[in-house]
């Protein structure tokens, strides 16, 4: 009979992100001013606050303004404000500018940020309000009492890579919460089984996705201007693979650059890392970067596919907030501020609940209705069909798109709703081309995976069970091996997977400890069959400023 | 009993370093911070004496800016009773003198009974402030213990000697005692543990600056200046080249 | 010409290897140097020095000292300072030098800078941050005290010359001595400790099988070497974890790093850069770790270590 930790919460956040901890402060908030008292937790995988946070990030400061009214944004933890923004199309050697920049996908007024730092800020802050924050536990399973989620269950910790208890192993905790918002940003391993089995998705778009893969660059005093934003399309993506790569300046001479890679491709030898590097050789960015060291690397997947992939928010005992919801301008390329606002929203709703004693579907549906008259809305609806025209190679992406801007988002000019399918039922069996084979790594301007990921300063407890779970790995060396070359050792940005020799044949290899928690794996699979489960808590990687 | 631990906020070893401009260490603003893992060890073990002996007080002594909370925070939430976090926002301490006697300042009035450390720190890695203030405070001292046998009536530790040889000690009341690394698996905070290390004190105080006795000039990567041999024949050529080098310039045998 | 003072630890009966080496290095600073040696081995040991070059042995026999304590070790280190006042306190920094030599420090007040890599005239190179990095450190006090790390100097690099011993009093009070020891034993280490290890040998990728690892055991034990691994033999799990070197594992500085069939990706190679002599044998010319390395040597490591073991093996016998 294991004996488990019973913590007893009114609110139990999962995920200390920002839709997370802007809910948990806006309801403490709702609370007081209410007069009344509840506990209030945020379960966090990474060992602090912020470790686990990656973004671009050119932040939207609607959300922030409304959750801290009495603060001017020079309280904010921004880099800069937009100072200058640039859109160029890319060849292999030139950059031509957009003629103009779309007002709608104008920064103008919006800030350069390290989702890391502002994820900081927010956990004090909410520290400071009185909710918990803890750090080091993963969430891995809900909690039932019938219908109803009661509860998240913790991982345990202390088990070897055989799968026994080591000695100073604990099993998970039980937390027992009236609510429990899911917070857990990009494809949440919570909010994967949560969709499946209440059927969230019914009727909406498969959600698809991105990964981003950047670097931060350390420059030279004086060479970096703090606001520089640039967007680019074209090279090294080309016309069939979505994405576009973003420059932005930040404080203290760093230029964060990084790749957007949607993941739809065709081409199964796609590989964001090495994509990344190939940017890095065009001249215009090699020579932003001279006399430059790189000093982090980070991966993250991103949830593009809009208002139509957003689920059914709640069920009885549960609400879902942010990425894991899908709540991502894909047009703009941001989402931390519907992030906040959802968290925002979600609080109202709770505060009520809280109220009336009641947190069954019917009431916490409310959620939904106040998300459908927010802002939130306003601004998805307008992009709603943005992702899915890219379905068409870029021309017919930015067609649409352009499109959609006089129309309020209607696609092509007249359909109110694009359909989509699952980007890994894209990916094309057979043979394709190398895009890689003149790629070169010099060690200073461009790096192997392996040097990257150094850099990404990932790290897990080296004797437990491999979180990433392959569930028919002969699959791998049978049929993926044929039809795909094994795509996963190229959509990884972290080397997690390898096929190495074993005799004369070959094995699937998980090095599990250097993964950057992006879920590209669990999304991108053609087969399927890999599950990304949160490893023991306080792993994965460490970054400040990302 | 009362035990005090002295613990360490160091750059975490994944954080990648870089050389602080003016050379003298390396920069913090990219860094991640975590508990000096040796120290992690001598927190278990202090936990594991209270438990055994059913009484008593973990106290937790750290010094550094504001960010080192955190850690004390974190011993607090294993289990330890309460903080002292002695506050210097000065450039990285390195010299172990001033350090000892800063700890001692803020803690010679406690009157522990039993001091523990980490063998040594992650960052400096001087490995002496634990025995520095036992001298500082008149206490028996032993490094790098291995096990604890410690209760009301006795203070006894086996340390670890080279090569496999291992000795037990009796130590006279009050001791300060470094602790080897591996002795024992840390714990792992519970949630109501985390909850409760809110309510629990730590008393901040200011460091006590000494006379600085030695300086840590500068940081560098160390110099590979060194030529590359390459050896690419036929084997016995190598295999024999191998040979001299390994008797006439490692000098193995 | 400065008075340096080297103490001479005692290991069993004879004068510790490291002892030797703090002798050499006191050698190459040059001065006039006076050895110390404590306890019931000391005439014994005193015996060894006197066909060394330097100038003098003290020799402490005292029934509180009769094996080594932290208490009595203080004392007596520090009545000889007191008395002979050098300018310079050198010492080989073993677990028995980290055990009483700070307790010296405090009571003297002067700092004692441990674990040196290098003396260049007053600055002493010591290794941070888990050996990624090295510091220059300087001591602010006239005297020195100074403990070299294993191989800093060569015990072969001694001058041997023709000294003599005499007796040093001192007074102690029995109740200084609070530590009462009892017989040290031997018992197997469950882990390997790596960090202190002389001499590693470390495999990689390029062992290919499990059935290969024993081929690097035997070259280890030919060497008198521990054995170590990189990431990818321990993940396969041809090796238990606590041989890892790397970032993610133990960082080494040995006197000698035997690298077969490690390519040299920078989480490996942070954590044994600082070695002082780096052997690295590979397939691929183009390996990484032969820019970090002293030799390299560009082969199979499947045929070259067998035969490099049977040659070890007679050169050993001759």
């Amino acid at each position: 009979m294991i004996e488990r930790e019973i913590l007893e919460l009114d609110v139990l956040f999962v995920g200390a992100g920002p839709a997370s901890l802007a809910g948990a402060i806006h309801l403490q908030r709702l609370l007081r001013k209410s007069g009344q008292d509840a506990s209030v937790g945020v379960l966090e995988k990474a060992g602090e606050v912020g470790a686990h946070s990656l973004s671009g990030a050119i932040v939207d400061p609607r959300a922030l303004k409304e959750l801290f009214p009495d603060k001017s944004v020079q309280d904010f933890p921004f880099e800069a404000e937009v100072s200058e923004e640039h859109l160029y199309y890319l060849t292999e050697s030139r950059k031509i500018p957009f003629p103009f920049v779309p007002p709608s996908m104008s920064h103008h007024g919006c800030y350069v940020a390290s989702l890391g730092k502002l994820t900081r800020w927010l956990g004090e802050a909410c520290e400071k309000d009185g909710v918990d924050i803890f750090c080091g536990f993963a969430g891995t399973e809900l909690i039932y009492d019938g219908d109803q989620i009661i509860g998240v269950r913790t991982g345990d910790r202390g088990i070897d890579k055989k799968g026994t208890k080591k000695q100073h192993f604990e099993p998970g905790a039980d937390i027992h919460a009236k609510v429990v918002v899911l917070g857990e940003g990009t494809r949440g391993s919570l909010t994967k089984n949560f969709l499946h089995k209440h059927s969230l998705m019914k009727e909406r778009n498969p959600q698809v996705w991105a990964v981003g893969v950047k670097e931060l660059w350390q420059m030279p005093a004086g060479t970096v201007q703090p606001g520089f934003v640039a967007h680019t399309m074209g090279f090294p993506l080309g016309h069939d693979v979505f994405g576009g790569a973003f420059l932005y300046g930040m404080k203290n001479d760093i230029w964060d650059l990084g790749l957007v890679v949607g993941l739809d491709y065709k081409n199964p030898g796609v590989d964001s890392h090495h994509e990344l590097q190939r940017l890095k050789t065009h001249p215009w960015i090699r020579s932003l970067l001279e006399g430059g060291k790189m000093v982090a690397y980070g991966a993250k997947s991103l949830p593009e596919g809009g208002w139509y992939s957003i689920p059914k928010l709640s069920v009885s005992g549960a609400m879902l907030i942010g990425d894991s919801a899908g709540f991502m301008n894909g047009q703009r390329l941001k989402g931390i501020h519907l992030a906040m606002k959802s968290g925002m929203l979600a609080a109202e709703t709770i505060t009520e609940a809280i109220t009336e004693n009641n947190f069954i579907e019917t009431k916490l549906r409310d959620y939904e209705d106040r998300v459908k008259s927010s802002w939130i809305r306003d601004e998805l609806w307008k992009v709603r069909n943005f992702h899915q025209g890219f379905d068409h190679g870029l021309i017919g992406g930015l067609t649409n798109a352009g499109i959609g801007l006089l129309t309020g988002g209607l696609g092509w000019g007249f359909k109110e709703r694009l359909t989509s399918i699952a980007g890994h039922i894209r990916m094309e069996k057979g043979m394709k081309k190398d895009r890689y084979k003149d790629l070169q790594f010099d060690g200073k301007y461009l790096f192997d995976k392996v040097t990257d990921v150094y850099h990404s300063a990932t790290a897990h407890e080296e004797d437990q069970v491999p979180h990433l779970h392959v569930n028919e790995p002969d699959i791998c060396i049978t049929k993926c091996v044929e039809e795909y070359g094994n795509p996963c050792k190229n959509f990884c940005p972290a080397d997690v997977y390898e096929m190495v020799p074993d005799g004369d044949n070959q094995r699937l290899q998980i090095n599990f400890s250097n993964c950057v928690h992006c879920k590209t794996c669990d999304i991108m699979d053609p087969y399927q069959i890999i599950d990304w489960v949160p490893p023991e808590g306080g792993d994965g990687p460490v970054w400040i400023n990302l | 009993m009362k035990i005090a631990v002295l613990v360490k906020q160091v750059i975490g070893s994944e954080s990648a370093l870089e050389i602080s401009d003016d050379n003298t260490w390396v920069k913090e603003e990219n860094a991640s911070f975590v508990m000096n893992p040796p120290d992690n060890y001598a927190l278990e073990e202090a936990l594991i004496i209270k438990e055994k002996i059913g009484e008593g007080e973990v106290v937790i002594v750290s010094q550094g800016p504001d960010r080192v909370q955190k850690v004390i925070r974190e011993a607090l939430a294993k289990g330890a009773d309460r903080g002292i976090h002695i506050e210097e926002n000065g450039h990285v301490e390195t010299d172990p003198l001033s350090i000892a006697k800063s700890l001692v300042a803020a803690i010679k009035d406690e009157n522990f009974d039993l001091i523990l450390s980490g063998l040594q720190s992650d960052d400096t890695g001087m490995g002496q402030t634990g025995v520095l203030i036992g001298e500082f405070l008149g206490m028996s001292t032993a490094t790098l213990a291995i096990e604890t046998d410690i209760d009301k009536e006795k203070i006894r530790v086996k340390r670890e000697l080279e090569s496999g040889w291992f000795q037990w000690v009796t130590l006279g009341a009050p001791s300060s005692i470094s602790i080897q690394s591996g002795i024992n698996q840390p714990r792992y905070p519970s949630l109501k543990g985390i909850m409760g290390a809110k309510k629990k004190e730590i008393k901040v105080v200011q460091s006590h600056k000494a006379e600085k006795k030695q300086s840590m000039e500068k940081v560098f990567v160390p110099q590979t200046s060194k030529e590359t041999e390459i050896i690419d024949t036929d084997l016995n050529s190598t295999v024999d080249r191998i040979v001299e080098i390994l008797k006439l310039e490692v000098k193995v045998f | 010409m400065i008075n340096i003072l080297v103490v001479v630890e005692d290991n069993r009966g004879s004068m510790h290897r490291m002892s030797k080496e703090a002798i050499a290095g006191a050698q190459k600073i040059g001065g006039s140097i006076t050895a110390l040696v404590i306890g019931d081995n000391a005439d014994t040991i005193s015996n060894e020095l006197s066909s060394i070059a330097i100038e003098k042995t003290l020799v402490v026999k005292h029934e509180l000292v009769s094996s080594y304590n932290p208490d009595g070790y203080t004392e007596i280190v520090t009545q000889v300072i007191e008395s002979t006042s050098p300018d310079m306190l050198v010492i080989g920094h073993t677990y028995q030098t980290r055990d009483f030599m700070p307790r010296v420090s405090a009571r003297i007040d002067i700092p004692f800078i441990p674990d040196i890599i290098e003396v260049e005239q007053d600055i002493y190179t010591k290794q941070v941050l888990n050996s990624k990095l090295n510091s220059s450190v300087s001591s602010l006090s006239d005297m020195k005290i100074l403990s070299f790390q294993s191989a800093c100097f060569s015990a072969e690099d001694i001058l041997t010359g023709r000294s003599s011993s005499q007796n040093f009093d001192v007074d102690l009070d029995p109740s200084i001595v609070r530590s009462i020891s009892e017989e040290p034993f031997q018992e197997s280490a469950a882990e390997v400790d790596l960090e202190s290890a002389e001499l590693i040998v470390s495999v990689g990728r390029g062992i290919e099988k499990e059935d290969n690892i024993p081929i690097a055991f035997t070259l280890a034990e030919v060497l008198g070497a521990e054995v170590s691994a990189s990431r990818p033999v321990i993940d396969s799990g041809w090796l238990p974890s606590f041989r890892q070197i790397g970032s993610s594992g133990s960082a080494v500085s040995p006197k000698l790093y035997f690298s077969l069939g490690i390519s040299g990706a920078i989480q490996h190679v942070v954590g044994m850069k600082g070695s002082k002599n780096i052997i690295a044998v590979n397939k691929d010319p183009d390996a990484p770790i032969f820019e970090i390395a002293d030799y390299a040597v560009v082969g199979d490591l499947l045929e070259i270590v067998p035969k490099l073991i049977e040659a070890l093996k007679t050169e050993k016998d001759l």
